[in-house]
């Protein structure tokens, strides 16, 4: 993505973010994930859109990550705390593991272009991630 | 019944981050609906996305960057597009399906093999991959057969058993080039699956390469 594309995604996040406000639900996310979803969203329609040049409709991308219709937020987290868990569990990865988790979040690429930016065999990256994401289930898996 | 088989982490990671294709989206979507812990885990995994994203480094914008996307708030919401789904109520009594995939236009049942038929779901943005509901009648072996892309079958009712597991309601299974796939319905009625599918499907042994052009999947 160009630094142009990326800045005009970076002002609909914020214009989303702004008008969606009231929506926000502090007991069932954090403000972070719940912007990076915003965000996440956002560049898949984009990326859409551009693919047909606005021929026809791009669906309707926050609806395809509505899934659970019943959250059972019957008790209040103690989100702050856990926002915490999720930092700590990330900063206790190694760097090697923290930086593929990071390109899987934000970098438009497959895994092979991983392998090759981080000049490591693609086997490396998949077993790396798997490691990772194994490692932060293990710390996170109890958060709701 | 617990559900036994998730997609595996680098699957779900790809998801919550919004990388894989809508077919592919689809297929692990329909599991979330089934697993309560997958779906736990997704969020999660949007809080570990939050967390990565707090914790990269600013990039530099343009100077008039924030000006411009405030003058853009007093803009009038741009109509959104106008609703893909149909709604045809076709698929009202298929359980397990995820709601906005309910919106979407499908085929009819087309005829495959005996007591073997397939739906076509339209997606709007399909990729490479195609998505469909595959319906057998209990106690049908499908012809032994690999892929040529990836495949993700999830089970929205019945059961169906390979390589001596056993796939129920919820359980997501990955086919691909690696995995040939000899699958036995179960005796416990129709098993209807959500597959999304890229490539082709090849069928194995003489029956199957002489029945390969007759069949399409």
């Amino acid at each position: 993505m160009s630094d142009g594309a990326a800045e005009e995604l970076a002002q609909e996040t914020l214009i989303a973010v702004w008008r969606k406000a009231a929506l926000f639900d502090r007991s069932s996310t954090a403000p972070s994930a719940w912007i990076f979803a915003i965000a996440r969203n956002l560049r898949i329609d984009s990326l859409r859109r551009e693919g047909r040049r606005g021929s026809k409709a791009a669906g309707d991308v926050e609806a395809e990550f509505v899934v659970d219709e019943s959250p059972g937020a019957d008790a209040l987290l103690a989100a702050s705390q856990e926002d915490r868990r999720v930092r700590e569990a990330l900063a206790g990865l190694s760097e090697d593991q923290r930086r593929v988790v990071e390109l899987s979040f934000y970098q438009d690429v497959a895994h092979a272009d991983i392998a090759e930016m981080l000049q490591i065999p693609l086997g490396t990256v998949k077993s790396r991630l798997r490691l990772a994401m194994n490692r932060l289930r293990g710390l996170l898996a109890d958060l709701s | 019944m617990t559900i036994q088989h998730h997609p595996s982490e680098l699957l779900l990671t790809a998801f919550a981050a919004g990388t894989l294709d809508l077919g592919a989206h689809i297929a692990v979507a329909t599991h979330l609906v089934a697993c309560a812990e997958c779906r736990k885990w997704w969020r999660t995994l949007e809080r570990v996305g939050g967390a990565v994203l707090e914790a990269m480094p600013l990039a530099r914008m343009s100077n008039d960057a924030l000006a411009r996307a405030i003058s853009r708030l007093d803009l009038p919401l741009e109509a959104a597009d106008p609703d893909i789904g149909v709604n045809s109520a076709a698929l009202d009594t298929i359980p397990g399906l995820p709601e906005f995939v309910r919106k979407y236009p499908v085929g009819e049942w087309k005829f495959v093999a005996p007591r073997l038929y397939k739906r076509a779901i339209h997606v709007p943005d399909p990729g490479d991959t195609r998505v469909f509901l595959l319906r057998a009648g209990a106690g049908v072996r499908l012809q032994p057969h690999t892929h040529t892309g990836t495949e993700l079958t999830c089970v929205l009712t019945g059961s169906f058993s390979h390589d001596g597991m056993w796939f129920g309601a919820g359980d997501i299974d990955l086919g691909d080039s690696d995995i040939s796939h000899d699958i036995a319905v179960g005796q416990d009625g129709d098993c209807i699956c959500l597959v999304a599918m890229s490539g082709e499907l090849r069928l194995k042994g003489l029956r199957g390469r002489l029945m390969q052009p007759f069949v399409s999947i």
